[in-house]
């Protein structure tokens, strides 16, 4: 029977076997990122996520524990409309987070 | 034949020759590189009417600076006294040895250093005459570069409160710059001293001079003010293509081409753009209007700087995308330079998208259509005013009231105008939104499009396609609505102030209407920065770097202006900028359609 709820399956993060580089880069550009509450008012606004399962929340938890796999598309799907922006309680420039991380993760010249 | 030659000449010569060969060198590189059309265009409108108003800007602009004028009378002036004196003195200075020497043979030189080589000639009535003209001329020029020395200690007496942090050639040059006519003087002071004659100043100042250092001294010293002479002028000639001065000529063919409908593009540099790059002097006019620099203390990101780091290819990703793309520099800019244009395609530069990229990533929005509704006119409310519903809700209660059939094309979510996309230069991401929203505009067959956001009012009007579908902010749908009795509106003694969305105003154009709107509803008491001059609330979706307190920042630069003004609330038309105001207002921010909401009868 499906109650519509879902859990994660259980994985293996290994903080030592990961690589921080560019994790600690973009908290180096952005500090504000710091103050991130994973509120998840970004996700709860936001444009492309009522299309797809994209969440700006999860993408940010990855790049912040240095696991950068698939994240590139998921990123990409964004339109960058900026609604993320306006919500964010701890005033985080959103788009310029994303733009920051697509940029490190080899999507700019 | 006389060739009128002293040694003291080379260095002149040298200058001059190196000069004229890079400016041409960069003039024929730039000009060949222009594409097919733009080639096409220069050929068809070279022989029309624009060639002549060209003619007519280049004396206004070029000559007399009549934009900085506007700026500042007396910044104008230096300016003026120093371009159009110049001028008249390399003019007035040729016809001065064109006449005396009866249509003798010339060397172009001999005119610059005309008092060393001809100084037979002076004590003839002409001669005198035109001696006065030539020292008054000089004079002219002297004030000029009085008063830009002035400047420097002072630039606040020519209303600038910050100026341009300099580059190395470009305070080799200036200090040439300031020097040369202050040499001249000397030099003509010395050569009249020593063989009399000359006019007020020069004339006066070598008697003086005679009196002082004895007849003896100023006929050894003379001929090294000649060479002084002739070595700044060198100096000044051999950095000047590579400095700020370039834009002495620059500006030229740029009013030209500008002239003949060559424009630069959102999403490739093109080879004009070079020409509107060497064309910035470096003003720094646009410095002060910079909110970023005025409110965040930013001051390395202007247009000026953006313009200088782009010229000498040291554009880093982050100075171009520092920017609120608010347009104020833009419209203050005595050059015309279209800033805003060469911002969009450095970002541009900077991305790798392609278009299969942008299909790609954008796959899951083919398709979606999350629109309601049947009428002819569409409502795109925007991505930003889905976070205001006050706003959404207004605007239902006026379609109500003017009986209007809404198609609402994004209701429930929907696809993003592609503004903010452009804005970051992922043009060909931008695009995808575009067709796609195009295909549903054509699909559910609109032949009107309203808007409340005037980010997508920019796009709309601009990038899309959208044959036969009139295009209009709500600020103008609502206004027409008024005007033509559609809606009926009540007038109340509260007093309104307006804020020019920088999309909207300076964007788009539109500022009369919401006043319009306005004025039909309540009073309208303008903020000191209105229209063209209108404050940006710092909230810029083309800004990528500024962080959440520099912004607030630039939006209580608003907010002081509105507490200035004692209106009873502040109006705007943008829900962006609604957002970011109210954080910093201490009275009531509305959009323009609550206010009518409300007022409806």
């Amino acid at each position: 029977m499906s109650w519509g709820y879902t859990i994660n399956r259980a994985r293996d993060i290994d903080m030592d076997r990961n690589d921080m580089t560019i994790s600690k880069l973009i908290l180096e550009k952005i500090p504000s990122l710091q103050g991130c509450i994973a509120c998840g008012a970004c996700v709860a606004t936001c444009s492309t996520g009522a299309l797809t399962k994209y969440s700006l929340r999860k993408v940010h938890t990855l790049v912040r524990r240095g696991e950068y796999s698939g994240l590139l598309d998921e990123l990409n799907k964004c339109m960058l409309c900026g609604k993320c922006q306006l919500v964010c309680p701890r005033g985080i420039n959103t788009r310029a987070v994303i733009s920051l991380i697509k940029r490190e993760l080899g999507d700019h010249r | 034949m006389n060739f009128y030659y002293d040694h003291f000449i080379i260095p002149f010569i040298i200058g001059v020759a190196i000069l004229f060969s890079i400016v041409l060198y960069k003039y024929v590189r730039w000009i060949t590189r222009l594409p097919k059309r733009d080639k096409l265009l220069i050929r068809k409108n070279i022989f029309t009417r624009k060639t002549l108003s060209a003619i007519q800007e280049v004396i206004l602009e070029s000559l007399l600076h009549r934009k900085i004028f506007r700026v500042n009378p007396l910044l104008g002036y230096m300016h003026m006294s120093l371009a159009f004196g110049w001028f008249l003195l390399i003019i007035v200075g040729s016809f001065e040895a064109a006449v005396h020497l009866k249509g003798e043979f010339l060397p172009p030189h001999a005119h610059v250093f005309y008092k060393f080589f001809a100084p037979k000639i002076i004590h003839t009535e002409s001669g005198t005459t035109w001696e006065f003209i030539m020292d008054f001329l000089l004079l002219f020029v002297l004030i000029g570069v009085a008063l830009a020395w002035g400047k420097r200690a002072y630039s606040r007496a020519m209303g600038i409160k910050k100026s341009t942090k300099h580059t190395r050639a470009d305070r080799i040059a200036l200090s040439a710059l300031w020097l040369i006519f202050p040499a001249r003087l000397l030099a003509e002071s010395f050569t009249s001293g020593v063989r009399g004659g000359s006019s007020f100043l020069t004339g006066s100042i070598g008697n003086f001079m005679v009196d002082l250092l004895g007849w003896n001294t100023m006929v050894a010293i003379a001929p090294y003010t000649w060479w002084l002479y002739s070595t700044v002028l060198a100096i000044f000639f051999i950095f000047m293509p590579f400095s700020r001065y370039m834009h002495i000529f620059t500006e030229i063919p740029l009013i030209f081409l500008r002239k003949y409908g060559l424009k630069s593009s959102d999403n490739k540099q093109k080879s004009f753009d070079h020409f509107q790059i060497e064309a910035c002097s470096r003003c720094g006019i646009c410095i002060d209007p910079c909110q970023l620099q005025s409110a965040a203390g930013i001051d390395n990101v202007q247009s000026t700087y953006f313009l200088r780091d782009r010229r000498y290819n040291k554009l880093t990703e982050s100075v171009t995308n520092n920017c609120l793309m608010c347009g104020r520099c833009q419209v203050k800019c005595p050059v015309g330079i279209d800033l805003n244009t060469l911002r969009l395609n450095s970002r541009h530069s900077f991305v790798s998208t392609s278009k299969a990229d942008a299909d790609n990533r954008y796959s899951y929005l083919n398709g979606v259509d999350l629109s309601t509704g049947s009428g002819r006119v569409g409502y795109f409310a925007g991505c930003m005013t889905s976070l205001s519903p006050k706003i959404l809700n207004a605007m239902d209660k006026i379609f109500a009231a003017a009986k209007e059939d809404i198609w609402y094309a994004d209701k429930n979510g929907g696809i993003c105008c592609g503004r903010p996309l452009k804005l970051s230069g992922e043009i060909e991401a931008a695009q995808k939104m575009i067709d796609l929203n195009t295909a549903l505009f054509e699909k559910h067959k609109i032949t009107t499009l309203v808007t409340s956001c005037p980010i997508c009012l920019k796009v709309f009007k601009e990038d899309y396609r959208l044959n036969g579908v009139e295009i209009l902010h709500h600020s103008e749908y609502i206004s027409r609505l008024i005007k033509e009795g559609r809606i009926e509106v009540s007038k109340s003694d509260l007093s309104y102030t307006y804020h020019d969305p920088c999309e909207l105003g300076r964007g788009s154009g539109v500022y009369e209407q919401p006043r319009d709107v306005i004025s039909a509803i309540g009073n309208l008491v303008e903020m000191e920065h209105n229209r063209e001059s209108a404050l940006c609330c710092g909230s810029s979706l083309a800004n990528l770097e500024i962080r959440d307190d520099q912004q607030l920042k630039i939006a209580s630069q608003l907010g002081e202006e509105f507490k200035q003004c004692n209106a009873d609330s502040m109006i705007t038309s943008c829900p962006l900028c609604k957002k970011s105001i109210s954080r910093v207002a201490n009275g009531k921010v509305e959009d323009i359609c609550e206010i009518v909401a409300n007022s409806l009868k």
